[in-house]
């Protein structure tokens, strides 16, 4: 709802935008924008967002890539300016960290592997057979309930 | 009248205690005379909710905070569910729905079995309506009666909004009822082939409005918030999502329950955890421990009702499936390269993507705790989520032809061969096309893949092009769904690498350029609507020969006292040219207005695509089950006919184009 608000209440000192000369400097910076949250909005990146702090930082951002900054640079300082909720991308860091990034990955491979563990107890190839997937509506409606 | 809707809220209690006593004891005609009543009951106590808003009887508390007698009657019957109890009640109705659909539609042939789905239902009606009526009661008076009400959300007075709650609701309790069916089986202990022929279309039928109503949420934040997204993984939007995907992988398993007797068990538990996931949903929104929009219940007391229920219903589900469980039975054996293997891959998957969205987000909350204040987002679901389910994509294709049982190995390198010649055409075409950066042109390539995909199954099935129209419903109803997902990648892999965006700040009469287009600012108007008054920009956009008139405005709702953004949208072939009205700035005596254009590229096959896959799933529905001819049952499965058949093509009996048996030569 502050979305809303923001763009009611704030008009008039949005700083307005200039990209950068360098497009893939801007690119940079655009793609920076849509990972650093807005600290006076909900849920919402500085890139989308109207309010005035945004547009300052989406500067702040700008200014740091034309100064030659990395992505991380310019990351840490946010982070380390308005602390690690700034950041939509999640720190590594940590037990936190990497608990958070890996599990994913972690319980795919350990799901795979778990099933096919315990698939492993089955039959020979020989005794299987193979049906094509129509063919069992046949004898399945012929079924009759015990 | 509100309290005769109160008095058969009640009545609706004691109908669904009833439902319960004598459907968990086994009698289905007294189970179901239960829901029927229930359902009546329910629906006249709706009813009068509906008509206190339609009436704007601001004496009932409900409706003096929620409406307005300016409101646009579509808006005022929409404004029922447009809150906390309202929405509940809606629950309510569509949960006892659910109990008699089952009574009537449930022809398994084992009355007990469903009598005592009937009555699982009925326990959760009686739970729905006691949080209703002792927490959450929208049927009580306001004395004295405000003269005006304090009007709806305005963000919410728009159509998709108005149904998109109803369409969640329909797949959050159909699950329920899928839940109640699983309890059912449980309880008897059989969870076999009829078991799941007889529950199937029960998840689909809450699939398909869950499908819609996720699509259509984010079909109105596309137009509505002015942002040109369409996903923002925001916590609100995960938590539809992740019933989504439980609901997706049950899917796909009860499949092999019903054509194989297999997985029984892992079926059981899915459709346990889709209603768990559906409660947690419903209890993450409306506990309001995510704040957001969708938080209009900001009561701690509800949350842990909720939590409560949840834990108390799907405790007692989860120590059933462990207790019964171990006693059902598998179907035939199987080789991982084959169908059921397939399938498991589908649905491992599925699990992880679901931890996954579960984990992305519960992680902020849970550092909370801890006192660390942290955010989980776009970023880190683009980089764990769409890697994950892009490599079962990947797959589709290749194993959707896999027998039951086993795959024949001739086919598989064969098929392989091919699709995977397919896909290298289709990468090196997407990299040379437009410019697009690699990971954009792997995922147009895979979109296209699963059209490929789609096709070539439905071809493969059919055996010649002339029979692809007498394929049962089921078969297109698959491949209408695989198909929307290849869209749909499609769609958002273009959208979201290709979209091109610009801020403008233009006097009357100035043009800008974006994208090709070239943009004009005829003026600013000032206009009105029954309960809004609004900027509106009048912009001209021409291409070449093509020329748009868009009109975005800003809306202000003066009983709410709140702006929203409406959206301007040109649609062309290729995308939509899209404007949103910023502010205005005055520098120097001269004033400029601020839009926000876009072009989004392709945006419709998004929304087109997941349409597709609830399409798919109403012909899997409503799909007659084609009876098949004997000859079919009588051929020895592996046993080869006399004459020459293609080797790549499975054999058919005369006749019957269903009936396929493959065989290996």
């Amino acid at each position: 709802m502050m979305r809303w608000l923001s763009l009611l209440l704030i008009p008039f000192l949005m700083a307005f935008d200039t990209p950068l000369e360098d497009a893939k400097a801007e690119a940079r910076a655009k793609a920076l924008m849509e990972e650093i949250r807005c600290v006076a909005c909900e849920n919402e990146p500085i890139s989308q967002s109207g309010a005035d702090i945004a547009g300052d930082m989406r500067l702040r951002v700008r200014e740091m890539i034309a100064d030659g900054a990395t992505d991380r640079e310019v990351r840490d300082w946010f982070a380390g300016r308005y602390g690690e909720f700034v950041l939509f991308r999640p720190s590594t860091k940590g037990v936190s960290g990497q608990v958070l990034w890996g599990l994913p990955f972690g319980l795919l491979l350990i799901g795979a592997f778990g099933l096919w563990l315990v698939h492993r107890r089955g039959k020979a190839e020989s005794e299987i057979v193979a049906v094509s997937p129509d063919a069992f509506d046949a004898d399945h409606d012929k079924e009759t309930e015990a | 009248m509100i309290e005769i809707g109160h008095f058969a809220a009640f009545l609706a209690f004691a109908a669904s205690l009833f439902q319960s006593w004598y459907g968990l004891r086994g009698h289905r005609n007294m189970a179901a005379s239960g829901a029927y009543a229930a359902l009546l009951l329910m629906a006249l106590a709706f009813s009068f909710l509906v008509v206190a808003f339609i009436q704007s009887d601001f004496s009932v508390k409900l409706v003096g905070d929620h409406s307005h007698t300016l409101k646009p009657l579509f808006y005022k019957i929409a404004g029922t569910w447009g809150n906390h109890e309202g929405s509940m009640a809606l629950w309510c109705l569509v949960t006892i729905g659910f109990a008699v659909g089952g009574a009537l539609r449930l022809k398994t042939g084992r009355a007990v079995f469903e009598a005592k789905a009937i009555g699982v239902q009925g326990v959760i009606a009686t739970g729905s309506l006691a949080y209703l009526l002792f927490a959450s009661n929208p049927f009580l008076r306001l004395n004295p009666a405000p003269l005006q009400g304090s009007g709806l959300n305005p963000v919410l007075q728009d159509p998709a909004l108005a149904i998109h709650p109803p369409m969640l609701y329909l797949g959050y309790v159909g699950f329920s009822f899928v839940f109640a069916l699983a309890a059912a089986g449980l309880l008897q202990g059989r969870v076999d082939r009829n078991w799941a022929r007889a529950v199937r279309p029960f998840v689909l039928a809450a699939w398909v409005p869950l499908t819609l109503g996720i699509a259509l949420g984010s079909y109105w934040a596309y137009y509505e918030l002015g942002w040109g997204g369409w996903w923002f993984w925001d916590p609100v939007e995960n938590a539809s999502l992740m019933p989504w995907l439980i609901g997706t992988a049950l899917l796909h398993s009860i499949i092999v329950t019903e054509k194989r007797g297999g997985f029984a068990a892992w079926t059981v538990l899915l459709a346990v955890l889709a209603f768990c996931f559906s409660i947690l949903g419903a209890f993450l929104v409306r506990s309001g421990i995510l704040t957001s929009v969708h938080a209009f219940a900001i009561d701690p007391l509800r949350g842990s009702l909720l939590l409560g229920g949840l834990l108390a219903y799907g405790g007692a589900a989860l120590a059933l499936f462990a207790w019964r469980a171990p006693a059902l039975k598998g179907g035939p054996d199987w080789q991982m390269i084959s169908r059921e293997g397939a399938l498991m891959l589908n649905n491992l998957v599925f699990a992880v993507a679901t931890a996954t969205v579960l984990l992305g987000t519960m992680f902020p909350l849970l550092a909370e705790m801890t006192g660390r204040q942290m955010s989980v987002g776009v970023p880190y679901f683009n980089a764990t989520f769409v890697p994950i389910m892009a490599g079962l994509l990947v797959a589709l294709p290749l194993v959707q032809a896999w027998s039951w049982g086993r795959a024949i190995p001739k086919y598989i390198w064969k098929r392989s061969v091919i699709i995977g010649a397919v896909a290298g055409v289709l990468i090196l075409f997407a990299l040379g096309f437009g410019g697009l950066p690699l990971g954009a042109a792997l995922g147009v390539a895979l979109g296209v893949w699963l059209l490929y995909g789609a096709g070539s199954e439905l071809l493969r099935r059919a055996i010649t092009p002339s029979r692809i129209f007498k394929l049962p419903a089921r078969v297109w109803g698959m491949s209408l769904a695989h198909a929307g997902i290849g869209l749909f990648v499609i769609g958002a892999v273009v959208e979201t690498s290709a979209r091109y965006e610009q801020t403008l700040a233009l006097t009357a009469g100035q043009s800008a350029n974006l994208a090709g287009w070239e943009i004009t600012l005829e003026g600013v108007e000032t206009s009105e609507g029954p309960n809004w008054y609004s900027d509106r920009g009048i912009l001209i956009a021409s291409k070449g020969a093509s020329k748009a008139i868009l009109r975005p405005e800003t809306r202000y709702y003066p009983a709410a006292q709140m702006p929203t953004t409406e959206t301007a949208i040109h649609k062309t072939a290729f995308g939509d040219l899209y404007a949103a009205l910023g502010d205005r700035r005055s520098v120097d005596g001269v004033t400029r207005w601020t839009f926000r254009v876009y072009f989004n590229p392709l945006i419709d096959l998004i929304f087109l695509g997941t349409l597709l896959m609830a399409l798919g799933g109403c012909f899997a529905i409503f799909g007659k089950k084609v009876r098949i001819a004997e000859e079919a049952s009588h051929l020895p499965e592996g046993q080869l006919p006399e004459e020459d058949v293609p080797e790549d093509k499975p054999i058919i009996t005369a006749g019957a184009p269903a009936s396929v048996v493959e065989v290996e030569e």
